[in-house]
């Protein structure tokens, strides 16, 4: 039961930005529209006006830049990020997981910046992405800002983005040299379904084992992703040999807040958290 | 969806037991209730409004005592409400025990909840409304323990 709505279509950001700012609370941005019309169906959403990001093909493609950097326009498709040579040579975990959302079919139409301004704590994009060190560029009102993934993501289908602000994309900084990256989900019922708890992971390890870097993200287990810092505090500048990568995994469950429904309860979530980042961690340490 | 709270309350037990049985007060802890008002026989209606990023629900329904029992201190709150437009509903049963506390003037408050999400709420209405179920339960306990407090 959809409401009827103005559809507004801007052929730039700085349009729909204005288009953002003119309507506030009343207007919602629609990129691939994957999560968007069902939840106007559903009758979750009932924007008075939805800003159509179809024609804002400045928030296309994917490029590589002069610092080495990786940036994804907002309106990249899951399946271009699968796909292209470019994200693959940076991380092929990024590749892989993308890979692996849901259907083809929605892969072709769901957008990075759709995914991420979604905020749903069960994706697989921001897990992901957090494990890379990815920034959201953010173009609003004010002026341009760049802020760390896990800085956008506040509270289930909530972000940080002020009033008027649209996500233009996302760029990863280089990857050290040796960085081992994985990204684990658990699908218990089909293969395209939401997860029971995702985790990614990435770390660099020095010649004599010590853990140099790492990063832990899980999904699908808070009202947000979660970095798990406790984590990767409890291995950083160690060895790690497997008591160390069960305790550090020990650290990522208690950082859980799971709530209960049809992939299992509360406690089994957390019990399946420490195991996959165990096994998240031992694929990128061991 | 069980809940759970505890708390010590700054006032005596009459005092809250009282406040307890006061229905539009108790709701009106509730964050995001914006009508309450009572239609007789114990039996109260409202409207509780839920923002959760883009997503407002509006849930109406009814709240009633379903039991009471001053020397035993227990009292029984139960609630349905309904959002029209996403075709959800909660259902919900609050069991409000209040003893003496150990200093004087002061109790002891538990409330037990055991809620339910029905209706042809689908696959992002079903977490939305437990997560603020669940942030909502500690608000609401928290803004009790201080409305009932003697200063």
């Amino acid at each position: 039961m959809t409401s009827t709505y103005d559809l507004h279509m801007p052929a730039t950001a700085r349009e729909a930005i204005d288009l953002l700012a003119r309507h506030g609370d009343d207007a919602h941005v629609m990129a691939g529209g994957t999560s968007l019309v069902l939840m106007m169906q559903q009758g979750l959403i009932r924007p008075a006006h939805v800003v159509s990001l179809h024609k804002v093909s400045e928030l296309r493609g994917i490029r590589s830049t002069a610092d080495g950097s990786l940036e994804i326009g907002a309106l990249a498709t899951h399946r271009e990020i699968e796909r292209s040579p470019l994200v693959r040579a940076h991380s092929a975990m990024l590749a892989e997981a993308f890979a692996r959302i849901a259907t083809v079919r929605i892969r072709e139409q769901a957008t990075l910046g759709g995914n991420l301004a979604h905020a749903d704590p069960a994706q697989d994009p921001p897990p992901a992405l957090i494990a890379v060190g990815a920034l959201v560029l953010i173009q609003g009102p004010g002026p341009a800002r760049e802020i760390p993934l896990e800085d956008l993501l506040v509270d289930i289908f909530t972000t940080s983005l002020e009033p008027g602000e649209l996500i233009v994309g996302v760029r990863i900084p280089p990857l050290a040299a040796g960085t081992r990256a994985v990204y684990l989900k658990f699908l218990p019922r089909t293969e395209d379904d939401y997860a029971t708890v995702s985790v990614a992971a990435a770390a660099v390890v020095a010649g004599d084992g010590t853990v140099r870097q790492l990063r832990v993200a899980l999904g699908a287990v808070g009202a947000t992703p979660i970095r798990a810092r406790a984590a990767e505090a409890a291995l950083l500048g160690l060895k790690a040999d497997e008591k160390a990568i069960k305790a550090a995994a020990e650290r990522a469950a208690e950082a859980t807040d799971p709530i209960a429904d049809g992939r299992g309860s509360a406690g089994y979530k957390r019990s399946m958290a420490r195991v996959f980042t165990e096994r998240a961690l031992r694929a990128v340490l061991a | 969806m069980r809940f759970e709270h505890k708390s010590t309350v700054n006032a005596p037990r009459a005092v809250v037991w009282a406040f307890l049985l006061d229905v539009p007060r108790v709701a009106h802890c509730v964050p995001g209730v914006e009508t309450i008002e009572s239609i007789g026989d114990d039996r109260f209606r409202g409207v509780l409004k839920v923002a959760v990023g883009p997503v407002r629900l509006t849930l109406t329904g009814e709240v009633a005592i379903a039991s009471r029992d001053e020397a035993a201190g227990i009292a029984v709150l139960r609630a349905t409400a309904a959002d029209k437009g996403a075709g959800g509903a909660v259902s919900a049963e609050m069991r409000m025990v209040v003893t003496d506390g150990m200093a004087p003037d002061t109790s002891e408050l538990q409330i037990v909840t055991e809620a339910q999400v029905m209706g042809r709420i689908g696959e992002f209405g079903q977490p939305i409304i437990k997560r603020k179920a669940d942030q909502t339960m500690n608000e609401f306990a928290a803004n009790l323990g201080r409305a009932i407090s003697v200063p």
